[in-house]
């Protein structure tokens, strides 16, 4: 008969635990079978938590972004709020993702910013020292009573518990601005917007309401400005993935913003991540795929492809100009990039189609927000395959 | 484009920061008023603010923009550069993201925030389905 007994690891004798390795954030539980004739042992590693944590610097709100939504669907599922809950949390939660704010690591309330004269984007107004522990302790399975701030009150209130995720974001306007929480990160992605564009998209966010004025949209941006470039903008150059938006150039003197060039700038050399390309790595591409297989409206559609240097890293840059007008356009174009990490042909087309009301959707924001998601889930597969053997081949030493 | 929310002739209650709108203390809300919500007439296409504290929430949210923009452009009529004048302005940033937040919420995704909460606590003022 076989007998199946679970011991704890501190109870057996043997010196080849890993769990005591101070690197690995799995526990382990090892299984021994007795059988009449001969006796063996079983090393299962019982992943406790193999958290992979994501960066993204973006000064457009948390969690609500569409940014966030087209990556958690690449996971599956849709992102919600914690039910139950705050219902001005600002957390989202799906299957595989807990997004997390970082506003809510505000020291100082919208009341004690004023009193000390600081706004939201001075690191003043923030708790490193606490998004530092509870990202690390999320990172290694540990659940956080993380604080919540009320955008609607202005208000820290109280703290909701965030269980350990299979994959972490953190969203907002610093997260890579503290070394300590850039180390934790595994990748980390930069939304940088042009002036330009972000007048139009303030324009068209806020021209509705009642308050605003175009003189009124004017000076909330320039008034913001000298904080932004001091505190924010730097944080570029520690991104894996920068997302560059730009007025079109295919239109002369368009201002509405409406038909944009954006720009996927790609570090090189980045563990588990490798840069899409236009037909030949490394080269320099100028590609216009409007022609006579395929039939665009006007502006039409321009790639770009080069090797680039940012910020004295290597870089490769893929770039779009113009919008999507049809499915089929979509469909092309994704069939002629390479290393887009899609399980199936046309998977970027089908996550496009999915948010099709999103905005973003028809130009480069969506396809290459939507390719990013792709890359991390290639990233988190890699990474936990990588951690999963580890353990296993230390075992077998 | 999201209509304007002018609440001419209308009372709204804005409900204090410590009041209803707060998970942590629902009973305020309700021990103010025991009105009984009302059955859905059948059912209703989501486009608005389904909830009556949502409802409240997007009022409250375009009331404020409007008071800090005029804040701001007084505060810096002294001095364009001062720390007052920065400040202001990324309050009313603030809010309008968070008003924007909440209508992408509602018309894009099709969620109202208390969803959840009202599921569990469908006695409170503001879960009273708001019928426009």
């Amino acid at each position: 008969m076989a007998v199946s007994t679970i011991y704890s690891t501190q109870a057996l004798n043997s010196t080849h635990f890993l769990t005591s390795s101070p690197s690995s954030s799995s526990k382990q539980v090892f299984f021994y079978r007795r059988q009449t004739n001969r006796r063996f042992n079983t090393i299962i590693t019982c992943a406790a938590q193999q958290t992979v944590v994501i960066g993204l610097a973006a000064d457009s709100g948390c969690g609500k972004s569409t940014f966030m939504r087209r990556l958690t669907s690449v996971f599956g599922g849709a992102a919600e709020p914690p039910k139950g809950g705050n219902p001005d949390s600002n957390t989202l939660i799906s299957d595989m993702t807990t997004v997390i704010c970082l506003d809510d690591y505000h020291s100082l309330d919208r009341t004690g910013r004023k009193e000390k004269g600081v706004t939201a984007l001075d690191p003043r107004a923030n708790d490193f020292d606490l998004m530092y522990e509870q990202v690390k302790a999320l990172k290694s399975g540990i659940a956080v009573e993380k604080p919540i701030y009320n955008h609607v009150t202005g208000l820290l209130d109280a703290p909701e518990l965030i269980q350990p995720p299979k994959i972490l974001v953190i969203e907002g306007l610093h997260p890579m601005f503290d070394e300590r929480v850039r180390e934790l990160l595994d990748f980390s992605i930069y939304l940088d917007i042009s002036n330009e564009v972000k007048f139009a998209w303030k324009i068209q966010r806020d021209m509705a309401e009642r308050g605003h004025s175009l003189e009124s949209i004017k000076a909330s941006i320039e008034a913001r400005k000298p904080d932004f470039d001091a505190f924010i903008d730097p944080q570029k150059q520690y991104a894996d993935a920068v997302i560059e938006v730009l007025p079109t150039q295919l239109i002369p003197d368009d201002n509405e913003g409406k038909v944009l060039r954006v720009r996927l700038i790609m570090k090189e050399g980045v563990k588990y991540f490798s840069p899409v390309y236009l037909f030949d790595e490394g080269s320099t591409i100028s590609w216009i795929p409007c022609g006579r297989k395929l039939t665009c409206s006007y502006p039409g559609i321009k790639f770009n492809y080069q090797p680039d240097s940012y910020f004295d890293n290597e870089v490769s840059v893929v770039e779009m100009d113009g919008q999507f007008d049809r499915l089929d356009e979509l469909i092309y174009v994704e069939s002629h990039l390479s290393n887009l990490s899609t399980k199936f042909y046309g998977e970027v087309t089908q996550q496009m189609l999915k948010h099709a009301d999103f905005p973003g959707s028809n130009n480069g924001t969506g396809l290459f927000q939507t390719i990013v998601g792709l890359k991390i889930r290639d990233l988190y597969e890699q990474l936990i395959a990588n951690k999963a053997n580890a353990p296993t081949e230390a075992a077998k030493a | 484009m999201m209509s304007a929310t002018a609440s001419h002739g209308r009372a709204v209650m804005l409900p204090s920061p410590s009041g209803a709108l707060q998970h942590q203390q629902p009973s305020i809300g309700s021990d103010m008023f025991r009105l009984r919500r009302k059955e859905p007439r059948g059912l209703r296409l989501i486009v608005a603010a389904k909830y009556k504290g949502t409802k409240m929430r997007e009022e409250k949210l375009s009331e404020m923009i409007v008071e800090k923009v005029k804040e701001a452009t007084e505060v810096c009529e002294a001095d364009v550069r001062s720390e007052e004048c920065k400040v202001a302005w990324d309050e009313v940033e603030e809010v309008s993201q968070a008003r924007a937040d909440l209508r992408i919420k509602l018309k894009l995704l099709n969620q109202d925030p208390l969803e959840s909460f009202c599921q569990e606590n469908p006695e409170t003022d503001e879960c009273r389905i708001y019928e426009d």
